[in-house]
């Protein structure tokens, strides 16, 4: 892999989890906003990381697609390996992991162009030819649940669209280059029920495809869409598990103060 | 029950709370009547002086005066004028690019630290007097490269001139566009260059158009870089290499006539009068376009 480029499917032999995170660790300073984090995130699979607001969650997914690297002020130690290669290793290029492991913010981040522009974003980087971009463009409004309700006019500015039709344009615009993995950081906090509940259904559906990690600070909505769970608290992993068994019958105490609302 | 203390507001409120709210109402209400009079003592004299000079200008005003040049004690200011245009162009040729590319690396390619230098630079050269950068223009290109006073010495200098007020419109443009795209056009694998080029550029473009336009404005009333790079001429240039007249430096050369000698003088107002309307124009076209493209990204920031 002289080229920089990612291992595809095909060279998927080894281990379980799609994504691996060995003894990751990073601080600013000499404070540590994440210590040792260890986890093993499957494929077609929504795990959600969840945790009071604070403990490290932002950081730890950004850590998943090298967009911490964008903070200079933050060192990181550790591996995150993607079927079984390290995404930190100096031959790897960290424009081609992001569009591997594509990446949703907490607020819609929607581009003032057209809905069609704004799909087609990532496409349009590497010179796609026309008609794969109408396809590719059709194909991810679609899977992000937003065609039915903008296909008869897709020259529309982007900003004249409700938030959470914003933020699953913002789904379809990661989906368009076809990534293994989707990080969803608190996808929901900035959108009404109705918007959330659109979201909600859209990530249920992408996980028969491709691995999903999805940052949430609310019990309710990690029960309602994901298999795994990990909760983290101060920068650690405190368990991870099954949705039911970490939500149900949690081992640690932290973990069930945390789900019955003891803070937040 | 009423919701409504019988003895009014005295029950909801202590007496100080009630003497002080009451203070601020008065003081906001003078305030509201102090800045209409304080606006008027800033314009009287700017409309006394448009008028002092459209009086002087106005009645020998004629299409003639725009289409001949300059005379001895007749003519009119066609060359001039040609010279203006040609200097500025030349000078934006050079203003623009400079200005765009500082304001992309302060605010998106360099580190905030170096930034930070090249903005520091870019004020320092704002707050450099223009007379100064005459004499830079003169010694450096008139002189040692040689160019003698000319079109292109003149244009380059006033190009120098402009550039900063470019750079920092540049910059502040660039640095407004919210920074979460940036975080989603580098999450969608686009690299820094094409962050700038497809997200940032278009935002930032209205912005970036308006500071041009008002550099030119600026650079349009200036005299002192020109006086010896670009010396004076009546006639429109028509190679690099000659010496060029323009509009203020007919003011410069003729304002001080004495007003029975001939129409010279007459001729300095009547240039005052066009830079004046040259430059009203050209701040309503910025402000309409602003308001237009603020319209267009409206919900961006919201
Ligand atoms: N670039 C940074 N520099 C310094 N501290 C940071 C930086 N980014 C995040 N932090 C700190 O790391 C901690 C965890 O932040 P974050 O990952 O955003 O938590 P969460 O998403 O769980 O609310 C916070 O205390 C935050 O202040
Ligand atoms: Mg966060």
């Amino acid at each position: 892999m002289i080229d920089g480029s990612l291992p595809s499917d095909a060279a998927s032999s080894g281990p379980p989890g799609l994504l691996e995170v060995e003894h990751l660790g990073v601080s600013a300073g000499s404070r540590k906003i994440l210590d040792d984090v260890t986890l093993s995130l499957p494929d077609r699979t929504v795990s959600a990381v969840l945790g009071p607001s604070g403990c490290g969650k932002t950081t730890f997914i950004r850590c998943l697609n090298r967009m911490v690297e964008l903070s200079p002020a933050l060192k990181i130690v550790g591996s995150v390996r993607l079927l079984g290669r390290d995404l930190y290793d100096r031959e790897v290029d960290p424009a081609l992991v992001r569009r591997r492991i594509g990446m949703v913010f907490q607020r819609p981040t929607v581009f003032p162009q057209s809905i069609f522009e704004n799909a087609a974003f990532g496409l349009r980087l590497v010179h796609a030819d026309e008609d794969e971009v109408d396809r590719s463009v059709m194909d991810a409004l679609k899977r992000a649940g937003l065609w039915d309700e903008v296909h008869d006019d897709l020259d529309r500015s982007a900003l004249a669209l409700s938030g959470g039709q914003q933020q699953r344009l913002c789904i379809a615009r990661a989906l368009a280059v076809k990534p293994r993995v989707l990080l969803l950081d608190e996808p929901t906090s900035s959108l009404d029920p109705h918007g959330t509940q659109r979201i909600e259904a859209t990530v249920r559906h992408l996980k028969e495809e491709i691995a999903v990690v999805i940052v949430t600070h609310n019990v309710g909505q990690a029960a309602r869409i994901s298999d795994r769970v990990a909760f983290f608290h101060a920068g650690r992993v405190v368990e991870v598990g099954a949705t039911p068994d970490i939500l149900e019958r949690p081992r640690e105490a932290l973990t069930e103060q945390f789900i019955t609302g003891r803070f937040t | 029950m009423s919701a409504v203390p019988a003895s009014g507001w005295a029950d909801w409120f202590s007496p100080t709370e009630l003497v002080r709210f009451r203070r601020r109402h008065l003081v906001d209400r003078w305030i509201g009547r102090l800045v209409p009079i304080v606006f008027l003592v800033a314009i009287v004299p700017i409309l006394d002086l448009i008028f002092w000079i459209s009086q002087r200008a106005l009645p020998t005003l004629t299409w003639t005066t725009l289409t001949t040049n300059p005379t001895g004690n007749a003519g009119g200011l066609y060359g001039p004028i040609v010279g203006t245009v040609d200097l500025l162009l030349l000078g934006l040729a050079i203003a623009v690019p400079l200005g765009i590319v500082s304001g992309l690396s302060s605010a998106i390619f360099l580190p905030f630290r170096w930034g930070e230098v090249v903005r520091g630079a870019g004020d320092l050269l704002v707050g450099l007097p223009s007379v100064i950068l005459g004499y830079f223009g003169y010694f450096a290109l008139v002189i040692y490269f040689g160019w003698g006073a000319s079109l292109l010495a003149g244009g380059v200098t006033l190009g120098f001139f402009m550039f900063p007020y470019i750079a920092r419109a540049s910059d502040q443009a660039f640095s407004s566009v919210p920074p979460d795209l940036k975080d989603a056009a580098l999450g969608a694998g686009a690299r820094l260059r094409q962050y700038a080029r497809r997200v940032a550029f278009p935002i930032a473009l209205p912005q970036i158009l308006s500071g041009i336009f008002l550099a030119a404005a600026i650079g349009i009333g200036e005299t002192a870089p020109l006086l010896w790079t670009a010396l004076f001429s009546s006639y429109p240039p028509t190679t690099l290499s000659q010496p060029t007249g323009y509009l203020t430096g007919l003011i410069w050369n003729y304002y001080d006539e004495p007003l029975t000698f001939g129409t010279e003088v007459t001729l300095a107002f009547q240039a005052a009068f066009l830079l004046i309307v040259i430059v009203v124009v050209m701040n309503v076209i910025v402000r309409l376009y602003a308001e237009r493209s603020r319209k267009k990204l409206e919900g961006l920031y919201g």
